[in-house]
């Protein structure tokens, strides 16, 4: 089920916090029920036949903490069996397609039939898979005592608001706040105002451009310079947009339930090089990745070669996280050579260019890279580019890319500044004014951001009717 | 304040989240129909284990909530009436306001002009073959080819919209030409209306048929065909025609796209006969009392293309019981039913078929069970190449 869906906004959502909220505080272990049996509910709405894969990563996880923990014997055992068993169905589900596709293309199908089979990607599979691991690893580090309750780890597994898209959450964050937390009307009152300004994200903003997006993408011979531009750089914003709008609805709707999830995204588009682009983006994958697997092949601390070759392989895996096919495993490989680029080769250069200069190199590079990211093919990425760089079949400009800018006028200038963190400039600038005592600013500070997100709930259920419903950029993940 | 802000904000939050499932679970069953979008609504979809397996449950049971909303189409107005006049989009709901016509947004992509002579010698073929089976047992065979509002205004697109000038300059052209090739006696009304300096008054602004008058010149233009064809029929000039403008709103279905929010004063015109030539009719072969122009019982009332024949009709057979005249068979699209209002009059018996709904038997078999003396096909030069339906002409014995 998406966010941004009817049958969610108004029908799922308002049922979860009233079944919620009508158990008493007291009973802990009831409101975690209901989350349990929303969460599966929520999961299941995309056919029962997703439900096995989610309840076999919550058992094998939940079995194999209780014997992998410090004091165990065959903990080691344990854990590794665990995190197979835990990436196994996301290999299979995931990468078949594409291991057999490239086996056949590399003639090595030993005259045996490599059809592609046709499997269905269990919605989220990536990112539950990883909070499975990350559990895993934490109880055979000892960082976090083993759950013994069933039904807590499921919750952990498969909360709602972040199964599907994330963010990545850490046991030791997650589980103490099943056993003791306390629901305020302040926290539900700031996650419900976060969730609309997401939702507002997504469904006005992201859909909007993608079709710009989505039109430069597919146009083929009629590509201009200026369409491959726009369209880069609509999927640049959508992208953002989408995925920091579905963010924003998770940690709101954490918030509401008293679960504070953590940040994903910290204005990402303002990073001044890639190395720094990746500290603001998708923040919890990032750090999974560091803590997971950079970290325990030793990270920075050995040999330069063995350094990079650590950076490789987070890197190339990082990309197949993303998505089994080589667009995305050269994008992956894309951002290592940036990142060992600025490391050892143009960083201190880079350190001493003006501000500006430096924002822009990022910008560029982000948005080069986001082209690698969208396109369905090497060829699709090629084109596009080349057409970015001048190269394209229709020339510099064409009445597709005017009437996409006319188009979509409203969403390229709110575009720009909500990618920005003007919101946080105009509350800190309120703040100032509000502590000097101007009851105005005290006023549009209470109620401001409330009717706006009251407006935006309205204004998105409107697109939502008006439009085809389009799932999430991210459930492909 | 902080707190009372707070709490007023989830109070408004969850009444409008209870509101929208409470108002559908009062209203839901009320409406069947989208008028607006000519459609109808989902129905709410049935429980089965397969569809739960699957997730097609949720998928359609989100259609359906979608579709059942209380106050969606006052909603989807206001929506809409924000576009076209706040955000001032250049298209609103995939219709282009250009100057003083709406026209469809056309995509980006099409075909290239020297696809069209292969194209069209495939289109043609099957109405080559039906003309020599005509000519065969002494009938005649005549296509008159219409072209669509947004191909006759096609200059009001502003330039960095797609027009599709290719499947006018060469679609067209080839069309004629292979029609010609295959033997079809092919008659071009838009170059009628060219050569009539063409006018926009034929057009109408808000709908993708022509108007009355745009009938009534490819009427002529028809029937002068025909005259030089050696078939000298009965013609309702200009002075036998009262050309009545209906006081009714005129509900096209460009505007009607926009909730019929685009400031228009058209209105539908008939061409009423002063002598009328009585006719019996049988719509899908039942007999019908509708009259040639179905109106709105109140003036106030929306009249739209329909009113023309009452609309499409698999079968329509108005007989004037004049056995002097020639019988007649007309098919094709909508744009034959502004036609046939005045085309019946210059026949005995005139067979109207939609191919797009008429399956009782093949266009050959039809013919072949009626012998028509003229067989006339009326289609809109958009269904050229999309093949099926009134394109469907011939199947070998």
């Amino acid at each position: 089920m998406a966010f941004s869906s009817m049958a969610f906004l108004f029908g799922f959502l308002p049922a979860a916090v009233l079944c919620y909220f009508l158990i008493p505080a007291r009973w802990r272990a009831g409101r975690n029920g209901v989350l349990l049996l929303f969460s599966l509910a929520f999961y299941a709405w995309g056919g029962l036949r997703l439900l096995p894969v989610l309840v076999w990563s919550c058992l094998v996880s939940w079995a194999a903490g209780l014997l992998a923990a410090p004091g165990r014997r065959h903990r080691q055992a344990a854990f590794w069996a665990a995190a197979a068993l835990n990436l196994l169905p996301l290999l299979y589900f995931k990468y078949t397609g594409f291991l057999l596709d490239n086996l056949r293309a590399l003639g090595l199908g030993l005259g045996l039939e490599l059809a592609r089979p046709g499997l269905l990607l269990p919605a989220g599979i990536s990112f539950f898979t990883f909070q499975a691991v990350s559990y895993l690893a934490d109880v055979y580090r000892g960082t976090v005592p083993p759950e013994r309750n069933l039904l807590r780890l499921a919750l952990y597994m498969a909360f709602f608001p972040q199964l599907l898209q994330g963010p990545i959450v850490r046991y030791g964050d997650f589980g103490p706040l099943l056993a003791e937390r306390r629901e305020t009307v302040s926290d539900a009152s700031a996650g419900a105002v976060r969730f609309c300004f997401g939702l507002g994200k997504k469904v006005l903003l992201a859909d909007a451009l993608g079709n710009v997006a989505n039109a430069a993408f597919s146009a083929g011979d009629r590509l201009t310079v200026s369409l491959a531009w726009l369209g880069s750089i609509a999927y640049t914003l959508q992208l953002y947009f989408d995925f920091s709008g579905y963010t924003d609805m998770a940690l709101g709707l954490g918030r509401v339930f008293g679960l504070p999830l953590p940040e994903n995204f910290d204005y990402p588009y303002l990073a001044r090089s890639a190395g720094e682009f990746w500290r603001r983006w998708h923040i919890t994958l990032s750090r999974w990745f560091r803590d997971y697997v950079y970290i325990p092949l030793g990270g920075n601390r050995r040999s330069r070669r063995r350094h990079l070759w650590n950076l490789l392989t987070v890197w190339l895996l990082t990309g197949l996280w993303h998505g089994a096919a080589w667009t995305f495993v050269f994008w992956g490989l894309y951002y290592a050579a940036l990142l060992i680029g600025e490391k050892y080769l143009w960083g201190s250069a880079l350190e001493r260019m003006p501000s500006p200069l430096r924002h822009v190199y990022a910008l560029l590079l982000i948005n080069f890279g986001w082209v690698l990211f969208r396109a369905g093919s090497l060829g699709q990425a090629g084109a596009v580019i080349a057409a970015m760089l001048g190269l394209a079949p229709g020339g510099l400009w064409s009445g597709e890319a005017e009437f996409y800018l006319r188009q979509y006028a409203w969403e390229w200038v709110i575009a720009l500044p909500a990618a920005l963190p003007v919101k946080v400039w105009l509350s800190r600038a309120l703040e100032r004014r509000r502590e000097n005592g101007n009851r105005i600013a005290a006023a549009v500070l209470a109620f401001g951001p409330r009717l706006l997100a009251l407006c935006l709930l309205g204004l998105s259920t409107v697109r939502l009717l008006s439009s085809t419903f389009r799932s999430f950029l991210y459930f492909q993940f | 304040m902080e707190k009372f802000s707070q709490r007023a904000f989830l109070l408004c939050l969850l009444a409008a989240l209870l509101s929208v499932p409470a108002g559908t679970a009062l209203w839901s069953r009320r409406d069947t129909t989208a008028y607006y979008e000519n459609r109808s609504l989902t129905e709410f979809p049935a429980l089965t284990a397969e569809a739960l397996w699957t997730g097609t449950l949720g998928t359609d049971l989100e259609s359906w909530y979608s579709d059942h909303v209380p106050g969606r189409t006052t909603l989807l107005k206001a929506d809409t009436a924000a576009q076209l006049n706040l955000l001032r989009r250049p298209a609103v709901n995939e219709v282009v306001p250009a100057g003083d016509v709406l026209l469809p947004l056309l995509s980006y992509e099409e075909r290239a002009g020297s696809e069209y002579p292969a194209l069209a010698k495939t289109a043609a073929e099957p109405f080559g073959k039906l003309s020599a089976h005509i000519r065969a047992y002494g009938g005649t065979f005549c296509c008159a080819g219409i072209p669509e509002q947004r191909v006759y205004f096609r200059d009001r697109y502003p330039d960095y919209l797609p027009r599709h000038e290719t499947e006018v300059t060469a679609g067209d052209g080839a069309y004629a030409r292979a029609m010609a090739e295959a033997g079809v006696d092919f008659l071009d009304i838009g170059a009628v209306y060219d050569a009539q300096g063409h006018r926009p008054e034929y057009y109408s602004a808000v709908d993708h048929h022509y108007s009355c008058y745009g009938a009534y010149t490819a009427y002529r233009a028809i029937l002068d065909h025909l005259a030089e064809a050696g078939r000298d029929l009965p013609v309702l000039t200009e002075e036998d025609l009262e050309f009545r403008e209906l006081p009714n709103p005129y509900i096209a279905t460009r505007n009607r796209k926009l909730y019929n929010l685009w400031p228009n004063e058209e209105r539908a015109v008939i061409a009423v006969q002063r002598g009328p030539v009585p006719f019996t009719r049988y719509d899908n072969g039942e007999p019908s009392d509708r009259p040639l122009f179905v109106l709105p019982a109140e003036d106030c009332l929306p009249a739209t293309y329909n009113l023309y024949m009452g609309g499409d009709f698999a079968e329509t057979v108005l007989e004037t019981d004049r056995p002097n005249l020639p019988n007649a068979l007309i098919f094709g699209d909508s744009f034959t039913n502004a036609l046939e209002t005045l085309l019946y009059a210059s026949f005995n018996e005139t067979r109207i078929l939609d191919l797009r709904h008429y399956d009782k038997m093949s266009l050959r078999a039809y013919i072949d069970t009626y012998r028509p003396d003229i067989v006339l096909c009326v289609q809109n030069d958009t269904f050229y190449y999309l093949g099926g339906g009134n394109n469907d002409v011939w199947e070998d014995p």
